[in-house]
């Protein structure tokens, strides 16, 4: 994915200011900033959900795979199938059981047969890492699992349409320590097929697990490089006084 | 400006940083103490460079810990690793400092019944003055962040190597006499410990350009020398 010369607003509100960024295929992007720097509206503005909120609006380009996204004959719907999301809080449909809410996606835009969709349905359940803790209960209600089953049960939903890249807002900062050490395994693990872009407050957490980072503040791309160079020699002074905790 | 958020981690940093500086006063420190007591053949100057080593193993220890805790519990980045790291090595660096000069001291205590040379004696005086220096002068780097006071540690430690190298000629022109030659040789070691003291003042420069620059490069290599 490239972005350049984004803008994002929320009415009169400049949010977003001439970012430009770039996310390899196969890698994981962290996104770190301090809160209100406009991290989460960045990937809300890369499948074109932050036009969903009324005033919002953009200018500058994304492109996916060569193709702008904000071109005038793209299909919205189609950009967030390829470009799949989960929040920060786990939102699994309540009253749906587990297999229907993995199959959720594929349901609305296929005509796979009942058993085509529940071998789907595990196919994505495993590459969430979610199979084996809940092969014994699928017909139960999605909301009846832990925070951080909640949480891989939406990766596999996510999944299950077979996005291209998955943005992640925020994805374990509802969870318990355990169940965030297992998303973050699973974003390891994910990368192999899929591009992951992850919006994240906790900087051990992009440390741990990203190829790659971009450091945001009022709106604007202040650094992005390697993981490894932003946590050991950062070469913007307000980078360093960022990770190192100099401001907050 | 936004508030600092980890005022306590970094109060504690600038804390150890203070601490290692101290460390290596006391190391710079030792070394004179023992070349001066092996020259002027002081047992007592000998005997307290000795005893002294364990008030700088103590600190040692003490920042070994603390650092460690750092790591552990700070998590730190960006400069603040590169310190945290800095200041782990130089500890280590400095302590091995401390145990040279306790072993010249002892070579001291050991060969005071001993006749000597003056040629000998003059050139472990010129090399002890010179690694002390060296040891000021890395630290005084550190201190400073002065990359460029860094890189002339190389250039201080070449005359140490040539003066130890120069020793074992110089031992062997006392082979005529049997105890003579025995405080040469223990003089050869002597040599060899001062010359480590230079080495590890480099080391202790190239962590300081590790500090600045976040690009670890050895300032010189043993096994490219160039001689």
């Amino acid at each position: 994915m490239e972005v350049s010369g984004l803008n994002a607003w929320f009415g009169d509100h400049h949010v977003l200011r001439d970012v430009h960024m770039e996310a390899g295929e196969q890698t994981v992007t962290a996104i770190i900033g301090p809160s209100g720097c406009g991290k989460s509206t960045l990937i809300r503005c890369l499948n074109r959900m932050h036009e969903e909120v009324r005033g919002a609006r953009v200018t500058g380009k994304v492109l996916f795979n060569g193709t702008d996204v904000y071109a005038p004959d793209t299909d919205p719907v189609e950009v967030r199938r390829r470009i799949g999301m989960v929040f920060q809080r786990p939102n699994p449909f309540p009253t749906m059981s587990v297999m229907e809410n993995a199959v959720a996606g594929l349901k609305l835009g296929s005509r796979l047969s009942k058993s085509e969709l529940r071998q789907r349905g595990e196919h994505d359940l495993r590459r969430a890492g979610l199979w084996g803790e809940v092969k014994d209960r699928l017909d139960q209600p999605g909301g009846r699992l832990s925070g951080g089953q909640q949480q891989r049960l939406c990766v596999a939903r996510a999944l299950a349409v077979e996005p291209e890249v998955l943005l992640m807002d925020e994805p374990a900062s509802a969870l318990d320590p355990s169940s965030t050490l297992r998303i973050e395994e699973l974003v390891e693990e994910l990368k192999d097929s899929v591009t992951v872009i992850i919006v994240t407050h906790n900087m051990q957490q992009a440390a741990r697990i990203a190829d790659w980072t971009t450091f945001m503040l009022n709106g604007e791309v202040v650094e992005a490089d390697a993981t490894e160079k932003i946590f050991t020699a950062p070469a913007d002074q307000r980078t360093e006084d960022y990770v190192t905790g100099r401001f907050g | 400006m936004r508030p600092e958020t980890r005022s306590k981690f970094h109060n504690e940093l600038d804390q150890l940083e203070g601490e290692v500086v101290l460390l290596g006063a006391q190391g710079e420190v030792a070394v004179r103490r023992s070349v001066d007591a092996l020259v002027r053949r002081d047992r007592e100057l000998a005997t307290s460079v000795i005893d002294g080593d364990d008030a700088l193993d103590e600190r040692y220890l003490d920042i070994e810990k603390r650092i460690l805790d750092l790591f552990a519990l700070q998590t730190p980045v960006a400069t603040d690793l590169r310190l945290v790291s800095a200041i782990l090595h130089i500890n280590l660096h400095l302590e091995r400092v401390g145990d040279q000069a306790v072993n010249v001291a002892k070579i001291g205590l050991a060969t005071f019944d001993l006749p000597t040379s003056p040629v000998i004696l003059s050139h472990i005086t010129e090399m002890g003055d010179v690694v002390c220096k060296m040891l000021h002068t890395a630290i005084e780097a550190f201190e400073r962040r002065d990359l460029e006071l860094c890189l002339k540690l190389p250039a201080m430690d070449d005359p140490v190597d040539q003066l130890n190298r120069g020793m074992y000629t110089e031992v062997v022109k006392l082979a005529n006499e049997e105890r003579l030659l025995e405080w040469g040789i223990r003089m050869n070691v002597v040599a060899r410990a001062l010359e480590r003291v230079g080495d590890n003042a480099v080391d202790i420069g190239e962590q300081v350009g590790f500090l600045l620059t976040g690009e670890f490069r050895e300032f010189t290599d043993a096994s490219h020398d160039a001689t």
